[in-house]
């Protein structure tokens, strides 16, 4: 996966040397940081044998929620609203999938359609206008060479990659995913891991949502659709397992490279975007199937 | 044929009281377009000629919400053809839908990457590109805005229809055709866009003012699709048995609303009004489903953006508002029409890209 990465650069940049411009790197990785942030919630869930689709509708959720709570009460108080309101909506995720026993699919599924529901009747289906402009720079602003969001995205995976290699919590979110029988049996309490699982997803959904809120500086109901499918798709594409147990930040990493690579870069040397859409399909398909196909010859 | 032209366009201007007095400043005046009457009221430039060709080929950057309407891709002609008289190449990015917000912020920071000389937009969101915008202005990029607002300042010229003569027309004619007296709902078009709102505003405020008795049941916002329009209009004439009109701020969700009330057999029963004039809208209009329509001209929208970017580049002074111009379809002018303006050539498709 590596080398497609460094294929994938080496061929944008030599069809439009712009590819490699220190505006551009930055760019790509200012709007891969979103979808970085994403995956790395779904890398949890997809873990830990479940599935979040509630994260791209909850982007738009917290887009409306942060909006309207930083005009009524301020900066700082809109961003922390946003970023709870991401991880309550995923404590309702993981109530209903470790308490309820509905399966993570339908469970998110459901989130995925209220969620949109809640942030259009919030909003009356209108965007947000009139944030102070201070927020911009979240979205925007840069810590020396580097865009803020990417700053937070790298920060982001540093820590997930610690939750799950070095804590009790992140051993269960595997053990669970290999097999959860197994991690029953061996006295986990999976229900309460569970619920973790999803509050951390959700948590991940809103900081994605309040960053993205302030690069449109307004917020906006409409925003994150299908958002979930290439976060699915970004953790499957770097070598996650879709039942679960298999994978990490590393692969996730690798698929969020690929898919925001391709997408800037397909954008720089003036591809279709309808064109676009079928290569990413064929490469989300494609990339599985290849390491299927190494997994089997071994 | 000249008669016939002028008939058209008597019988539009009997159809219509058109409106511009209000601001106080120039009256309506008759369009030099053929059986097509053209209400402009402004203090904004309604002519804006081609400037000389430069030595130098720009590259113009576009970047337009989508092209799945015929609005779209008479704007992408207009681009691509008036930069090739003009000897410049445009990079033409859609993003696929009015909802897709962030993927047009992500194509706008593209273009400032791939350092094009000039940015074009039609803006998704008028708060939600500001970001985008005002980033291309601090790289010394130029942005020229054209036909859907962004909220930023940082924009070298606004180039769009004057939507408010758009909804008031609609105003208009609904309130003549109802003889001063009904019920109407709204489908507004994309939350969020300037058009939507300025022309729905001024639908209401002029149905108000001149035409108290014409009520307004609901309104409803919707990404400008046939589906959307068939699906609230399904609903609103469930909720509404009474509606006798129909606004619509866009043509899109206009045919789907027009599909729904004529299979709910009302054709003919209820006053509908849109916005634009792709094929199903022309084909409804004939029918006698849709009853107006106001036609707006992409195809210049698209070429003025061009002269407008170029003429910056040359250093050349550039109007900061300018509108393009509208007319009305009724059935009695329909074959009278000038079109080059309002459509691409038939067969022209957008580039694969």
């Amino acid at each position: 996966m590596p080398a497609v990465i460094v294929a994938l650069a080496i061929v944008f940049g030599s069809i439009n040397p712009n590819f490699w411009s220190a505006t551009n790197l930055a760019n790509v990785s200012r709007q891969m940081s979103i979808l970085a942030l994403l995956a790395l919630g779904q890398t949890f869930a997809i873990l830990s044998g479940g599935i979040d689709l509630s994260v791209g509708s909850l982007l738009a959720l917290v887009s409306v929620i942060c909006a309207q709570q930083m005009k009524n009460f301020g900066l700082v108080e809109g961003i922390v609203a946003g970023i709870l309101a991401g991880g309550f909506a995923g404590l309702v995720n993981g109530l209903i999938v470790a308490r309820a026993r509905v399966p993570p699919f339908i469970a998110t599924l459901g989130m995925l359609v209220a969620a949109r529901g809640a942030a259009l009747t919030l909003s009356g289906g209108l965007p947000i206008a009139g944030l102070p402009r201070e927020f911009l720079v979240l979205g925007a602003g840069y810590i020396g060479p580097f865009p803020i969001p990417t700053v937070i995205a790298a920060v982001a995976f540093v820590l997930a990659h610690g939750i799950l290699r070095r804590t009790r919590f992140g051993r269960y979110v595997y053990a669970m995913g290999s097999n959860e029988e197994a991690a029953v049996l061996s006295g986990i309490n999976v229900a309460n891991y569970k619920m973790l699982v999803y509050i951390t997803s959700g948590l991940f959904a809103g900081i994605a949502g309040v960053i993205l809120t302030s690069r449109v500086i307004s917020g906006q109901p409409t925003l994150g659709e299908v958002q979930e499918l290439y976060s699915i798709a970004a953790v499957v594409i770097g070598g996650g397992r879709i039942s679960g147990g298999v994978g990490g930040i590393g692969t996730t990493l690798m698929g969020v490279l690929v898919l925001g690579i391709l997408g800037n870069g397909l954008n720089l040397v003036q591809v279709s975007s309808y064109i676009q859409n079928i290569v990413i399909g064929a490469i989300i398909v494609g990339a599985v199937y290849v390491d299927l196909a190494r997994e089997r010859r071994r | 044929m000249i008669e016939a032209m002028k008939r058209g366009a008597a019988v539009t201007f009997a159809a219509l009281v058109l409106i511009g007095c209000g601001r106080g400043t120039q009256p309506s005046q008759e369009a030099a377009t053929p059986g097509a009457a053209q209400a402009i009221v402004t203090e904004a430039v309604t002519e804006y000629a081609r400037p000389a060709k430069p030595s130098k080929a720009y590259r113009i950057g576009v970047s337009i919400p989508h092209l799945a309407n015929p609005h779209y891709v008479g704007q992408a002609y207009g681009y691509i053809d008036e930069a090739q008289s003009l000897g410049a190449q445009v990079t033409l990015l859609e993003a696929g839908g009015y909802e897709h917000l962030d993927k047009q912020v992500s194509q706008v920071e593209d273009l400032i990457a791939s350092k094009v000389d000039a940015i074009i937009i039609a803006a998704i969101s008028g708060p939600g590109t500001v970001g985008a915008v005002e980033a291309a202005a601090a790289a010394g990029i130029p942005v020229i805005n054209v036909n859907v607002m962004t909220d930023s300042d940082k924009v070298v010229t606004r180039i769009r229809s004057d939507d408010d003569v758009i909804g008031r027309m609609q105003a208009d004619f609904m309130g003549e055709r109802l003889k001063g007296a009904g019920n109407v709902v709204m489908l507004r078009g994309a939350p969020g866009t300037s058009w939507a709102e300025i022309r729905g505003n001024a639908f209401r405020k002029e149905l108000a003012t001149k035409y108290p008795n014409v009520k307004v049941l609901g309104e409803q916002y919707s990404q400008s699709t046939p589906v959307d329009g068939l699906r609230l209009m399904e609903d609103f004439l469930q909720t509404f048995p009474q509606i006798s009109g129909v606004y619509n701020g866009a043509d899109s969700t206009a045919v789907g609303a027009a599909q729904a009330v004529k299979g709910a057999g009302k054709a003919g029963a209820i006053v509908m009004t849109a916005t634009d004039f792709q094929l199903d809208t022309e084909k409804f209009i004939r029918e006698g489903v849709i009853s107006a329509s106001v036609l707006q001209q992409p195809v210049t929208m698209g070429r003025w953006g061009v002269r407008a970017a170029i003429s910056y580049l040359e250093k050349k002074p550039v109007p900061p508002v300018m509108f393009t111009g509208l007319m009305t379809a009724t059935k009695e002018n329909l074959g009278n029409l000038d079109l080059t303006a309002v459509r691409a050539p038939a067969g022209w498709t957008p580039p694969a890209r």
